[in-house]
């Protein structure tokens, strides 16, 4: 654990710039660069508002900034682990070269979407705002949900990352799973309000994004406090697996070359 | 002065790995390659050492060992705290950004800071000769210019102990020779500990003056140039009836 503080910040120049060129060459090559990072949750949040109000004939208060919260938390949860399997595969110009702590490179990767979260963020705000929801204080909950959030999907991330690459199909089989857990996670519905209560209880409690996602519109929509019971237990969860996973890297990383 | 002290290296490779071997369970026939058996020397600081054998012979991954990028499965690699890196072109590069950002990339990810890479900043671009190309993204370059960039980083971005896979020698005829030359200064540089590897016995002989001979893994000779390469030479005559 002081190992991997030590060389994140032993590397954290890399880490730093890096992430930054990652970003800059992801727009350098279309025409509207920097302006898609806006763009692509507004539109996908249009389409689910178009089906759910229109096709299903359902909707919530406010309901592009409850599904745009949703959005924002989902996309980061889903991007981060549909990525992780595939850190090492990517990299492996680097891998075959050079040494470096591997779960380095996935912090340059979470680091990159992080910044496209927060984007996003900003324009759950200008939502909230433009739609007139009345914020009080509570939404300060929303800062210890988003470190549950970049702790647990880091640490599952570790794991993916290590596993993905010795199993080739883990990428497939991450990306279908995730598509399963979407419909699960109430990203454009309300789980507690929509499904028979034991379900939605099972789902909120079991479901790390869908109770991440829930509680953030608690405390930024509708000003209550979050269970920070569930909270602090995920919040344990992620360190234990952050653990394991470190230990598996530091153990075998060393080996994934021969293995590619 | 010691600068590398490799004791009882062994590292195997296990080929044909299958599917559930790869997830741990040990099924089946493993088919174990031994590519360095018990493997120990020193090199004193200032020394440049040629490495030769024939191919599969286990000299790249005694580089890689040294380098930290495979670890050994038994035996230990000390470096006395000297900085090492195998002398390679392109590490890290992204092909979208332009060469500058670039050798940042690449230098930081080397483990060099900001203010370091600010002074080299100058020599790295009059060398690469890309003038305002090194604004440009990488994807433009030519094959010719990359290398010649890549050269740039690689060579001056040094390290305590610089492991070279086969002399890089890149570009046109005039950026051979200055390359080639650029590679001379270091490897004549007391301060540097050079390893080569290569096959070509006229660089070997003319670079190094100690020379280790691998095969299947293990030392067969370690002393004097123009000795082991004799004897080599000898060998590789005998192979080839």
């Amino acid at each position: 654990m002081i190992d991997f503080f030590k060389s994140v910040f032993k590397y954290k120049n890399y880490i730093l710039y890096s992430a930054k060129c990652k970003l800059k060459s992801e727009v350098s090559n279309s025409y509207l660069n920097a302006l898609w990072w806006v763009l692509n949750p507004l539109i996908y949040m249009l389409i689910y508002i178009f089906i759910v109000t229109i096709v299903f004939k359902k909707s919530e208060p406010n309901f592009p900034v409850f599904v745009f919260i949703g959005l924002t938390i989902w996309n980061y949860f889903s991007r981060v682990l549909n990525s992780s399997v595939k850190t090492i595969v990517d990299n492996k110009n680097i891998i075959r070269k050079i040494y470096i702590p591997k779960y380095n490179l996935l912090i340059v990767k979470t680091l990159t979407l992080l910044f496209q979260t927060f984007i996003s963020i900003f324009l759950v705000f200008v939502l909230l705002f433009i739609f007139k929801v009345h914020i009080t204080l509570k939404i300060l909950y929303f800062i210890p949900i988003l470190l549950v959030l970049y702790c647990f999907t880091f640490s599952a991330g570790l794991i993916l990352m290590h596993f993905g690459v010795y199993i080739r199909d883990l990428k497939n089989i991450v990306d279908l799973l995730l598509k399963f857990i979407f419909y699960f996670s109430g990203v454009f519905y309300s789980i507690p309000k929509s499904l028979p209560s034991n379900f939605a209880f099972l789902i909120l409690n079991f479901n790390p994004v869908a109770f991440l996602i829930d509680a953030s519109r608690e405390c930024i929509m509708y000003n209550h406090t979050p269970n920070l019971l569930i909270l602090s237990i995920y919040f344990i969860i992620s360190i234990i697996l952050g653990i394991v996973g470190l230990k598996l890297i530091k153990k075998h990383e060393n080996t994934y070359v021969k293995v590619m | 002065m010691k600068a590398i002290e490799v004791n009882n290296v062994s590292l195997k490779y296990y080929t044909l790995i299958n599917k559930k071997q790869r997830l741990g369970f040990k099924f089946g026939k493993k088919e174990v390659f031994q590519a360095l058996d018990n493997i120990s020397f020193n090199v004193s600081k200032g020394e440049v050492v040629g490495i030769i054998g024939q191919n599969g012979s286990g000299k790249s991954t005694l580089l890689n060992v040294i380098a930290g990028v495979f670890e050994p499965d038994s035996g230990e690699v000390k470096l006395f705290g000297n900085k090492v890196g195998l002398l390679s072109l392109g590490i890290g590069f992204d092909n979208n950004l332009t060469g500058y950002e670039n050798i940042y990339l690449s230098g930081m990810l080397l483990g060099y800071d900001k203010t370091y890479i600010d002074e080299k900043l100058d020599d790295i671009i009059d060398f690469s000769e890309l003038d305002d190309f090194i604004y440009k993204p990488v994807s433009t370059y030519s094959s010719g210019m990359y290398s010649k960039l890549s050269f740039a980083i690689a060579a001056f971005l040094e390290k305590d102990i610089i492991l070279i896979d086969e002399v890089l020698s890149v570009g046109d005829i005039h950026f051979k020779e200055k390359s080639y030359q650029k590679i001379m200064d270091l490897i004549n540089n007391d301060n540097k500990t050079i390893i080569i590897v290569s096959h070509s016995i006229s660089t070997i002989l003319e670079l190094c003056n100690r020379v280790i001979w691998i095969d299947q893994g293990k030392i067969i000779k370690d002393g004097d140039v123009n000795e082991v390469t004799k004897d080599y030479i000898k060998f590789m005559k005998n192979l080839k009836k």
